[in-house]
């Protein structure tokens, strides 16, 4: 059992760690913004299309396989957002957020036209499990986890040196004392729509590299990276990691108990009990 | 608008007489449709206190987001010291003097009161990266010159002891000491307060009060929007009425009070 239990926790953190990247995509849109962005999960499939063309017709490897996935999806982020969304945030962020599962219908509509419905694989080398002690891991998924905790490193060091990095705290904090100070938030927030749709592209292909790609890819995962980003407490980027590694954890261990098929359950009930004892989840700072 | 007392032509200014800090003519604004400004014309006076009083939706805070360059008026023009800065950024209103605080002091949540009053010093040679990297010299003299500055600022309004304090561990008075401070670090011609009495304890509301007052004596043109009847009183000289996007009158506050038509405004026609 202790084995079972061993296994459960390494398979939920390296099944967090991938969702720990389109959750910080996410969370860091509504810190600007103020409205959930479905839309992410359009995103993180566009991503790792573009990734899948960069390697399968290019022949290229990983690095270029995340930057193009991180420049695409974060550039048809942000013109989507630009032309579909942008004009509906003055009725407020209720009505965001529907158009935001519209855009995200369109999209995945648009894949699926492009691309068609089957199943797409990255040309990657297939590698044998390695056993450590008890735990069993595919080469692949540490690769994995090693990809995506560089990627959390570059935007904490984004985030917390550069000066766009700052200006968009500072917007995320407050809009209009930043504006006080000559930073301007429509700029911040494109700058936030890339920097997080971008995130969700490179979620999309880290999701691709576990197993396989299809125009449902992100659909597939946009509950459990809301979820993940409700529990850290939605605009929060360390509770986007902490919620997605609680949640990945959570779900395999409860995986122990009750049939697979209830697996989505676990995201459902996360954001329900989060959101009624402690409705800032768990590093946020103001309730959702 | 209608001026009690002696009465000239809106924004005639008599030879000799210096511009009135602070000119508005005809400035209108609408949401989606509905007209919130709808031609407002006022004048304040450099070195007065002015109130800005009127019922809830006489478009006050829309007033002030649009003069201090968060809004876009319509149409209209803003004139501040005779100058024209209709439609001009907030932080450029910031550098030619106009200064605001918000009715919602939240600050940065992860900011100390220090840093507060530090971020807003005008012209920091540090944020720029080059005179960052290459003028380090002068932004730490610039940046210890700043920080004296905040001491004092600090000293000015009792805040020493929570100068390293997060602003979120602050009473709702404290952070309207902070926002008032922030401004003061900005070397402000004119300062528009939004509510700073909203949910203060009327000791520190006195406080605030008497700091309102000796900015006054300072020579700073201070307009506030607030509800607190008691403190407009005891500040303003002249308060300006606006009703339904519009001005109403502009008068002392025995004047204003005692006018049917504020009375109408507040409380409705009478059947």
């Amino acid at each position: 059992m202790l084995a079972e239990i061993a296994q459960a926790l390494a398979n939920g953190l390296l099944s967090g760690a991938l969702i720990a990247v389109p959750a910080i995509g996410f969370t860091t849109i509504f810190a600007v913004l103020r409205f959930p962005d479905f839309a992410v999960a359009s995103y993180a499939t566009v991503g790792a299309f573009a990734g899948w063309w960069v390697n399968v017709r290019l022949g290229m490897g990983v690095v270029p396989i995340l930057i193009a996935a991180f420049i695409v999806a974060g550039l048809v982020g942000l013109v989507a957002e630009h032309i579909a969304l942008r004009p509906l945030r003055g009725y407020g962020a209720l009505t965001v957020a529907i158009g935001s599962i519209a855009l995200n219908l369109v999209l995945e509509n648009l894949i699926r036209f492009i691309f068609g419905n089957d199943l797409h694989g990255y040309d990657l080398p297939l590698e044998q499990d390695l056993n450590v002690g008890p735990i069993r891991v595919g080469p692949q998924q540490i690769q994995n986890l090693g990809l995506a905790a560089a990627v959390l490193v570059l935007v904490f060091l984004f985030l917390r040196y550069s000066r766009f990095g700052r200006a968009m705290r500072a917007v995320a904090d407050n809009a209009d004392l930043s504006r006080l100070k000559g930073i301007d938030p429509g700029r911040i927030a494109g700058l936030a729509v890339l920097l997080g749709a971008g995130l969700a592209g490179v979620g999309g292909v880290l999701l691709g590299f576990d197993t396989s790609i299809d125009p449902l890819t992100g659909y597939r995962v946009v509950l459990a990276v809301f979820a993940a980003a409700v529990l850290g407490g939605l605009g929060s980027i360390p509770g986007a990691v902490a919620g997605a590694l609680a949640l990945g954890v959570a779900e395999e261990l409860a995986l122990l108990v009750v049939p697979a098929t209830y697996r989505s359950a676990i995201g459902f009930a996360a954001i329900l009990l989060m959101l009624t004892f402690r409705p800032r989840g768990l590093l946020g700072e103001r309730s959702v | 608008m209608q001026r009690i007392g002696p009465t000239r032509p809106e924004g005639v200014i008599l030879a000799g007489q210096a511009p009135p800090a602070l000119r508005v003519d005809d400035l209108r604004r609408s949401f989606y449709g509905v007209s919130v400004l709808q031609g407002i014309s006022l004048s304040i006076a450099a070195g007065s206190i002015t109130g800005l009083i009127g019922p809830n939706g006489a478009g006050k805070s829309t007033f002030f987001n649009v003069i201090s360059g968060l809004l876009r008026p319509d149409q209209g023009r803003v004139s501040l010291g005779g100058r024209n800065v209709t439609g001009m950024s907030p932080d450029r209103l910031v550098g030619c003097g106009l200064v605001r605080t918000f009715q919602l002091a939240r600050g940065f949540p992860k900011l100390s009161v220090f840093q507060h009053l530090m971020l807003y010093a005008p012209r920091q040679p540090g944020e720029h990266m080059l005179a960052a990297i290459f003028g380090s010299r002068q932004a730490r003299a610039y940046e210890a010159e700043i920080a004296e500055r905040a001491w004092s600022v600090a000293r000015r309004l009792r805040l020493g002891h929570v100068l390293d304090n997060p602003i979120t561990s602050l009473s709702g008075g404290q952070k309207q000491l902070v926002a008032i401070g922030r401004a003061l670090m900005a070397s402000p011609q004119i300062i528009l307060l939004d509510e700073p009495m909203a949910g203060v304890n009327p000791t520190l509301g006195g406080q605030i009060a008497d700091h309102l007052l000796a900015l006054h004596e300072d020579g700073i043109t201070i307009c506030l929007i607030e509800h607190d009847m008691s403190l407009i009183k005891r500040l303003c000289d002249p308060v300006i009425v606006l009703a339904e996007g519009r001005t109403l009158m502009t008068g002392s506050f025995a004047e204003v009070v005692d006018d049917p038509r504020v009375q109408e405004a507040y409380l409705g026609t009478r059947h």
